[in-house]
């Protein structure tokens, strides 16, 4: 099967696409495919990758707008996906291209660092005996370990896509729950709170990092670690956090969330006083009735029990 | 067709048009709704960031109620869906994780345990996969109007949770709408999340997002935007205007529930659908 690659070219700030039929051959990945292109088709196609094994992270790229680790993915899984014998690649997303299809990771490296991305250990550590663990303290955050750092979690981050400024790449916040669940470190907390400036709260929850994640680390889920954390350390005075418990108050409190107040325990008197002519929007078409009273199920009793009991096991 | 439904929380409260649109179109195809007694929010995706064994509890709760009814549970929000089915997936993989929520729910004295009997499904899956509901009844209605399908984030991903289709390219929504009598248009910003979730914390972000969505579907030609989900309907929708300023827009949109727009098909009018309740897109809607 003869398959068309339509690769995003992009050298020294000049930028176009460049068609290339590779053919196809049972089992080829991705990765093959560009190879044959450089050593059959075009020397100037520049791409990255290392290992072949799915291990060092160096070869991700995004086909028809999803991030794809090149060494990984079967050309003929692609195809049969998008039903088409052309498929678009194009550089990882929410990176800074150097050349073709290679991205720049230095600013990423620097990024990162703002989570303070190195365990600080407990005073009981030393060279030579190290930080006692249970297998069961380990198994809290071996998973996290596994990030290749390829990269693939920012690609399609829609926090990312709009504004990197203020939030962090989620392999960044994956980094930092390992590193929080990590019974060794000295103080969580500290790292909590650059966790909370470089963005916690400002995820979308859009699961494109844990869709993207080749090494299904469910980087949305560690983001939801974090915040759970963040309450149990003391650090939940901030609008995104009073929102979360606002509407997990409310299931406590009538089962339902309430909309109404929502805003006002999220952001406070003053600030959700601006958003009046949002209100009277609403109020105009019936979506909001500030007279309505709030229906209280008739389990709450049950619901409260169910929450409390929770919490003292958790 | 019966389903143990559960409404979720908008529908009960700013999208209440959803509630009773769902209600007509389903007595309509003949899909009997009982609703799931006394069920809670599902936590909107926020609670498990809070405490994330008691939003698991919570839903096992939810779930298990459903099991009792002997019914499948219907869903017609995405986030809901996602929440519910993601508390399955787990209690249903990790027999250690049921014994400890259902001792919760014993200890709290919730009447039965949560089971794994019952599955989770959402609206669109069921008309995706049952046409023979609807397809008799539709009308002319729509006259091959052009749509842009939007499906959101929570119906797709992840994967292994959300596995009616391949989430990277999901084509559900625009079969729906083919089969309904109208024409599905590409947009750009199709795949973009509306960032309900973060519309307090990312604002300035969030507005834009939504302003880029509507703007793209508005230039690629679709007249009316159709969701399955009622969070990403009430961003689009409340925040259309907002949106427009963010990025200069001009585009005004009709932004329609997934059953709203199968009740036009089948014939309803703007009134039974309940279209007086939106904010945007008033004069631009010209069905029913």
């Amino acid at each position: 099967m003869d398959v068309t690659l339509h690769i995003q070219r992009q050298v020294e700030g000049r930028k176009w696409y460049q068609d290339y039929t590779v053919p196809v051959t049972t089992g080829m990945t991705v990765l093959e495919a560009l190879i044959y292109v450089k050593e059959h088709l075009d020397p100037t196609l520049s791409f990255t990758c290392s290992c072949r094994s799915s291990i060092c992270g160096a070869c991700a790229v995004r086909v028809n707008g999803n991030a794809e680790l090149s060494c990984e993915v079967l050309v003929e899984t692609l195809t049969q996906r998008y039903q088409t014998e052309r498929l678009t690649i194009r550089p990882l997303g929410n990176f800074k291209v150097i050349r073709d299809l290679v991205v720049d990771w230095d600013p990423k490296a620097a990024r990162i660092k703002k989570i303070k991305p190195a365990l600080d250990p407990k005073p009981e550590f030393t060279p030579e005996t190290g930080c006692k663990q249970t297998p069961e303290e380990f198994n809290r955050y071996k998973k996290y370990a596994g990030c290749i750092l390829c990269g693939s979690c920012v690609s399609e981050c829609n926090k990312n896509t709009l504004n990197q400024k203020d939030f962090l790449d989620p392999f960044a916040f994956v980094k930092a729950e390992q590193l929080t669940a990590d019974t060794r470190e000295k103080d969580p907390k500290e790292r909590l709170k650059a966790v909370l400036d470089a963005g916690l709260w400002r995820c979308f929850n859009c699961q494109e990092c844990t869709a993207k994640c080749p090494k299904h680390l469910d980087p949305a889920g560690a983001i939801e670690k974090l915040k759970e954390a963040t309450f149990k350390y003391g650090l939940a005075d901030n609008v995104g956090a009073k929102h979360a418990k606002a509407i997990y108050d409310d299931i406590s409190e009538s089962g339902m969330l309430d909309e109404s107040k929502l805003n006002i325990r999220s952001e406070g008197l003053f600030l959700s006083a601006l958003r009046a002519p949002m209100a009277l929007r609403l109020m105009n078409v019936g979506k909001m009735n500030p007279m309505d009273s709030h229906p209280v199920n008739p389990e709450i009793k049950t619901i409260q029990a169910i929450v409390k009991t929770a919490e003292k096991e958790g | 067709m019966k389903f143990a439904f559960f409404p979720g929380c908008v529908l009960k409260g700013a999208a209440a048009e959803a509630y009773s649109s769902m209600m007509k179109v389903c007595e309509r195809i003949g899909i009997e709704l009982e609703e799931i007694p006394n069920w809670t929010c599902c936590g909107a995706s926020h609670a498990q960031g809070v405490n994330d064994l008691a939003a698991l509890a919570v839903n096992a709760r939810n779930i298990s109620i459903a099991e009792h009814m002997g019914l499948p549970i219907l869903t017609v929000c995405n986030t809901c869906t996602l929440q519910l089915r993601t508390a399955k997936y787990r209690l249903d993989h990790n027999p250690a994780l049921k014994e400890k929520v259902n001792a919760i729910l014993a200890e709290a004295g919730h009447p039965y345990p949560y089971q794994g009997t019952s599955e989770i499904t959402h609206f669109l899956w069921v008309l995706d996969a049952h046409p023979e509901l609807f397809m008799d009844q539709v009308t002319d209605a729509l006259h091959g109007v052009d749509v842009a399908c939007y499906y959101g984030c929570h119906i797709l991903r992840p994967q292994p949770v959300m596995n009616h289709e391949d989430g990277k390219y999901p084509e559900s929504l625009e079969r729906l709408v083919r089969r309904l009598g109208g024409h599905p248009v590409w947009f750009a910003a199709s795949r973009k999340c509306c960032g309900f979730h973060a519309q307090l914390a990312a604002e300035h972000d969030v507005l834009t997002v939504t302003g880029q969505i509507v703007d793209s579907a508005y230039r690629e030609g679709a007249r009316l935007l159709v969701t399955p989900c009622p969070l990403c309907q009430m961003q689009l929708d409340m925040y259309e205007p907002e949106g427009r300023e963010a990025v200069h827009s001009s585009a005004q949109l009709p932004i329609l529930h997934l059953q709203q727009l199968v009740g036009l098909a089948l014939g309803m009018s703007q009134k039974d659908i309940g279209f007086d309740r939106h904010v945007s897109g008033k004069q631009q809607l010209k069905l029913g």
